[in-house]
């Protein structure tokens, strides 16, 4: 019994030592994804996008001059600040958005790190905008994982301003 | 004739004196209660990157031989320095429960035992967090978390042995599986470790803990405990079946 004893604690001692890494798998980007369209049938050939009073050379987060392509992108928030701006060029006409917003910083895992949660609390915009429909107020690490036809927030341009 | 007498005599009185002689020692069985440090906690800073240092103390008591109500208290301080935060954690933890010795005696000088048993634990702790580190577009954001004090429950399935090495020395080893029921909640971390309890990462945390206890043995008893006998109570049908057989055997030997 007593050798049992031993020889099953050591087992346990050499299971239990072993190590699951430091891996992350884990998402810590926390992007609100938005989708733009304009009323109507007009299309969208050029859209670029940029954070309000970010006009140094590799701030433009967005550049799609492809008329083919989906009008889906994830947009970070802003860190330090309670709401967010971002101003969008889309067929050569500027209109600037504000997303209010609530952030708390959260643990995601302990090999993953931390990573902002957001609330959307409301929005905005300049008359080219011609309406913003909010589908999911929270943005966090998760949100990038929405399906195709799902995002944060979609915005629709006037088409009598885009045209 | 007195000669005859005497030697009858002295011949009595050396046989009494040699079945007085032969007469077997007394066995008694010692029992008492037993106190015994964790070894696995003084291991663990030795296995894990992040420094976590501890004691735990356990004590049982033996009661009706096979069952050892049991008392378990410990301490914990855990610090993980990563790249983009730094974790703090510390607390104290009790466990409550019993064990039930599954296997047999074989002697009133065994005392080994393969258990099965039950805890309840809690555990009492604050953590706190600094050096958060966080980029994007936006710029870096560092921000900390203040101390916060939160409390833990859970409840064990432990399974185990117990053996005597020498005279009232045991070493043993248990395996945990920890099944927790309510953590405070804080909005921005949820603790990964909790003092007690072990990881949270997984539903079902497994510990395992290596035990050195002394015994004091304080009681002493003649009996020798009766292995608990598992799985005997018969199936309700089994005893219709039998009771019908019962009856018709007292109806044909009227």
């Amino acid at each position: 019994m007593r050798f049992y004893l031993f020889i099953v604690s050591l087992l346990i001692l050499s299971l239990v030592s072993c190590s699951d890494g430091n891996r992350c798998y884990d998402s810590v980007d926390t992007l609100m994804v938005t989708s733009f369209s304009i009323n109507g049938s007009e299309q969208i050939k050029s859209l670029i996008i940029k954070g309000v009073d970010r006009n140094d050379l590799g701030d433009t987060l967005v550049n799609d001059q492809d008329s083919t392509l989906t009008k889906r992108y994830p947009l970070p928030l802003s860190l330090s600040a309670d709401s967010t701006g971002f101003v969008v060029e889309v067929n050569g006409v500027k209109d600037t958005l504000f997303i209010r917003h609530s952030m708390i910083i959260h643990l995601i895992s302990e090999n993953c790190g931390f990573a902002p949660d957001y609330v959307i609390s409301g929005l905005r915009h300049t008359a080219g905008i011609d309406s913003v429909r909010i589908t999911d107020t929270k943005v966090n690490p998760q949100s990038i994982e929405k399906n195709t036809n799902d995002q944060n927030i979609s915005i629709y341009f006037s088409s009598a301003a885009h045209q | 004739m007195t000669k005859i007498l005497a030697s009858t005599l002295v011949l009595l009185l050396i046989s009494s004196f040699q079945g007085f002689s032969q007469k077997k020692a007394e066995v008694w069985r010692y029992e008492g209660p037993r106190f015994g440090i964790d070894l696995s906690r003084f291991l663990t800073p030795y296995l894990q990157t992040a420094k976590r240092n501890g004691w735990e103390i356990q004590a049982d008591v033996p009661y009706k031989g096979n069952f050892f109500p049991t008392f378990e208290f410990g301490m914990q301080w855990f610090d993980d320095k990563r790249d983009g935060f730094h974790y703090k954690n510390n607390g104290t933890y009790a466990r409550l429960g019993v064990d039930m010795n599954i296997v047999k005696f074989e002697s009133m000088k065994d005392h080994d035992i393969v258990f099965i048993g039950a805890r309840y634990g809690y555990s009492f702790f604050n953590q706190e967090t600094d050096g958060i580190g966080y980029s994007n577009y936006w710029g870096t954001l560092t921000s900390s978390v203040p101390r916060r004090t939160m409390n833990a429950h859970w409840a064990e399935l432990v399974f185990g042995m117990k053996g005597e090495l020498f005279a009232n020395f045991f070493l043993g080893w248990a395996l945990r599986a920890k099944f927790p029921v309510s953590v405070s909640n804080d909005p921005n971390i949820k603790p990964y470790i909790i003092p007690g309890l072990g990881k949270t990462s997984t539903d079902v945390p497994f510990d395992f803990s290596i035990g050195l206890y002394y015994r004091f043995p304080i009681f002493k008893t003649k009996k020798l405990p009766k292995p608990i006998k598992v799985g005997t109570a018969k199936h309700p049908s089994e005893n219709e079946e039998n009771n019908r057989n019962n009856q018709r055997s007292s109806g044909t030997s009227r």
